[in-house]
This record gives C-alpha cells, sequence and structure tokens, in this order.
C-alpha cells in the first residue's frame, strides 16, 4: 500500500450533505443565525436601494433626496453585531457537539474535515439569509421611497441596477457568516479527540 | 513465539501532569495480541484501561514505548496516515454508543465509509447489509433517538464494521444495557470474532463479557497485573 493510497477524504458534497442535515436537525440555531443574518443584510440594502430609488425619483424630475449618513454608521454596527451573535451561537453549537467531533475524528476525520463542515454550515445560513435580507430590504427600500416620493416609484424601478445588488448583498452575507465562523470551526478542529470523548454534555 | 501478532505494546507508558503532579496511566506495559484472538481488559477505573484503548486506537501518543499495529509503530504515523488507521484498520465501539443524532441509523454506518474514499451508493449498500446482518434491517432510516439502547450499540457496532477493519476496540461496549440487551451485544461481538476473524479487545467489567473473551487481561495502576485464559 502506497502513501497516496493511505488517505482519508471528505468530499465536498458528502460535506454538503452532513452540513445540511445538522442545519435541518437543529432547526431553531440555525433559523436564528439565518435571521441574525438576514435582518443585517435587510437594513444594508434598504439604505443601498432607497438612495437608487431617490436617485430615480430625481432623475425624472422630482427633487433629490438623500439618505442621512448617519444611517450608514448604524448599518455597519447591524452588521458588526449580527456577526458577534453568530460566532456566539456557533461557539455553542461546537460545545453541544464536543462528543460529535471526536466521534468523527475517531472514524476518521482530519481536522480540515471538521473545519470544512463547519464552513459549509455557514456559507449555507449565509447564502439563505443573503437571500431573505436582500427581499426584505427590497421591500423596505421601495416603502421608505414610496412614503416619500409616492408609490409610483414601484412602477419606475431601474430593474437591473437593483438586481445587480442582489449580487453584493448575497457576497457580504456569505462573508459575514463565514467570518464569524472562522474562529468557532478551528476551536472545533483543535479538539482532542481523547477529551472531546470523555466529555460530558 | 506467536508470528501473527497484530497488536504489540512494549514498554508502554503515558504520563499525565495533572495540578503538578504526575499520575501514571500506564506504568509500562508489554502485552501482544494475535489476530482474530478475543481480548478482555479488566480492572477498577483509573487502572489504565481507556488510557490503554487510546493508544492502540491512534488517539493517544504514549510518553515512553510504543504500540505496533501489524509491525508498524504507530508513534511515527503522521496525523493522516493515523486518521487512515482510525478509518480503516480499527473499529471503535463505546459505552455510550456515540452516534451522530442528526444522522440515520443508515447514514451512521455509512459515514466511515465517507471518509474512506468509498463513493456514495457503494457506502450506502455496504451500511445497509450491515444493518441487516445485525438485525436492524427495518429501522434503517430511524433516527439515533428513536432507537433503544441496545438497537443504537447495535447501530454502532454495524459502524465500526463499515470499513472492514482488522481490529475492533469497545470500551464499555454491555455498560450502558440492560442483562439481555447486553448478552444479545455480546453474544454478536463474539459472533463477529469467531466468523470474521476479526480481533477484539474489550474493556469490560461484565462477567459474560469475560468468559467470552479468550484471555482476560488484569490492570491495576497503569500495570498489568495478570493475564488469563478465559
Amino acid at each position: 500500500m502506497t502513501a497516496e493510497e493511505r488517505r482519508v477524504h471528505l468530499s465536498y458534497g458528502d460535506a454538503f450533505r452532513l452540513g445540511l442535515s445538522h442545519l435541518v436537525r437543529r432547526l431553531d440555531r440555525s433559523t436564528l443565525n439565518v435571521a441574525s443574518i438576514a435582518l443585517g443584510l435587510s437594513f444594508y440594502t434598504s439604505l443601498l436601494l432607497t438612495d437608487v430609488f431617490y436617485q430615480t425619483h430625481a432623475a425624472l424630475g422630482g427633487s433629490r433626496l438623500n439618505v442621512e449618513q448617519t444611517y450608514y454608521w448604524l448599518v455597519a454596527i447591524a452588521l458588526a453585531v449580527s456577526v458577534v451573535g453568530i460566532t456566539n451561537a456557533m461557539l455553542i453549537s461546537v460545545q453541544e457537539r464536543v462528543k460529535e467531533i471526536g466521534t468523527m475524528k475517531c472514524l476518521g476525520a482530519l481536522d480540515r474535515h471538521i473545519t470544512l463542515l463547519f464552513l459549509i454550515e455557514a456559507l449555507l445560513q449565509g447564502i439563505v439569509g443573503g437571500v431573505i435580507g436582500y427581499a426584505l430590504g427590497t421591500v423596505a427600500a421601495l416603502l421608505t421611497t414610496g412614503f416619500s416620493t409616492g408609490f409610483d416609484i414601484i412602477f419606475k424601478v431601474p430593474v437591473i441596477q437593483t438586481l445587480m445588488f442582489f449580487g453584493s448583498s448575497l457576497t457580504l452575507a456569505i462573508l459575514l457568516s463565514t467570518t464569524a465562523t472562522l474562529y468557532p470551526a478551528f476551536r472545533a478542529s483543535r479538539l482532542d479527540p481523547v477529551e472531546a470523548l470523555r466529555y460530558e454534555l | 513465539m506467536n508470528f501473527d501478532t497484530v497488536i504489540e505494546m512494549k514498554g508502554l507508558k503515558r504520563f499525565y501532569s495533572l495540578g503538578g503532579e504526575t499520575v501514571k496511566a500506564l506504568d509500562g506495559v508489554d502485552l501482544h495480541i494475535s489476530r482474530g484472538e478475543y481480548v478482555s481488559l479488566v480492572g477498577p477505573s483509573g487502572s489504565g484501561k481507556t488510557t490503554l484503548f487510546n493508544m492502540v486506537g491512534g488517539l493517544d501518543r504514549p510518553t515512553e514505548g510504543n504500540v505496533q499495529i501489524d509491525g508498524v509503530d504507530i508513534s511515527r504515523l503522521d496525523a493522516y496516515e493515523l486518521a487512515w488507521l482510525r478509518c480503516r484498520r480499527i473499529g471503535y465501539i463505546f459505552q455510550n454508543f456515540n452516534l451522530i443524532a442528526v444522522l440515520t441509523a443508515l447514514e451512521n454506518v455509512a459515514l466511515p465509509t465517507v471518509f474512506a474514499g468509498i463513493p456514495r451508493d457503494e457506502g450506502l449498500k455496504k451500511a445497509e447489509k450491515l444493518l441487516q446482518s445485525v438485525g436492524l434491517g427495518e429501522r434503517m432510516n430511524h433516527k439515533p433517538t428513536q432507537l433503544s439502547a441496545g438497537q443504537q450499540q447495535r447501530v454502532a457496532i454495524a459502524r465500526a464494521l463499515a470499513n472492514d477493519p482488522a481490529i475492533i476496540l469497545a470500551d464499555e461496549p454491555t455498560g450502558n444495557l440492560d442483562l439481555n440487551t447486553g448478552t444479545e451485544i455480546i453474544n454478536l461481538l463474539h459472533g463477529l470474532n469467531k466468523t470474521r476473524g476479526l480481533t477484539l479487545v474489550a474493556a469490560t467489567h461484565d462477567l459474560k463479557m469475560i468468559k467470552a473473551s479468550d484471555r482476560v487481561v488484569w490492570m491495576r495502576d497503569g500495570k498489568v497485573e495478570k493475564i488469563e485464559r478465559g
């Protein structure tokens, strides 16, 4: 048997399936994480889109309205709070799964397989949170603009420009979710299987 | 001289420092275990059984001495080779079953085949066969919480067999089971040992398990106290 054959594996497909099982089975926690991302992101998206819609309004001959600068500070703080919240939730999740992580290592998992599992969960949460956040944010932006300029803005929305923000919102959501999970994933991967198996909750 | 030694421990020592004091969990253990042998490890808690297990299982490294599995000193293996050893050569059975709660019985049994890089269909097919062989063909899609303790231990045994290991390490496998279920599990393990030629090393307090084994290794204070024929 050569050294090359003596390798353990975890394909992205299998990691994806395992990550999904975790999210679905622990739906309460994953829902909270998704909500945390979605809320932060909806605030972010609504500010950017409100500004876009204000521009559209001005281009159509209306007065130029501006989003207050303070809101951008608030959105930065909201996103930071959501990152801290997710980190906390993921750390608790690691603590709950100590035995499970130890068992997986016994069955042949490498440290980086454990990291991968957690990051895939973060990725999935980021995607769902990003999509929901974008949708909520768009609705909020339409309402904000509608109340200040009239609801006919709904029929004049610059569709392509609006959709382009979907890409940036989604990317940001994934980035925040995975950043928040880096430290918990690292902690999980470094667990000593001997300690982990002895651990009682 | 037995040429077919599968596990060999030489002068095995493992010391921990606990609050400034040195705890000698293993204090010079020499032990040969032959292929296909059924060995029971017996001793009071703190006698070093679990530490010995962790050493043989490649989960912990000795302070001194070494463990050879199939003639390979496992303390010389890197993290990848150790993971491979745990995945392909050794099957673990625990007192608390340690099934993955979010996975079904079938997925639990198939999990080691995932790490072994066996294609998914093949792994699931294998898992199905193993579950049938431990009498759980009807409960493959149940989650661990939907199974009784005895059934969970059967799933764990099937999982331990998933990659056709040569060695099964069982740490108090009947410790959390009632008398009848425990006997069933012992018979199952004993049968596997005989029919598949698996080397079975079991830490136990269970007299029935001790009686079924080929050899009984009594441990005390990190040393082998005596070895008896079963």
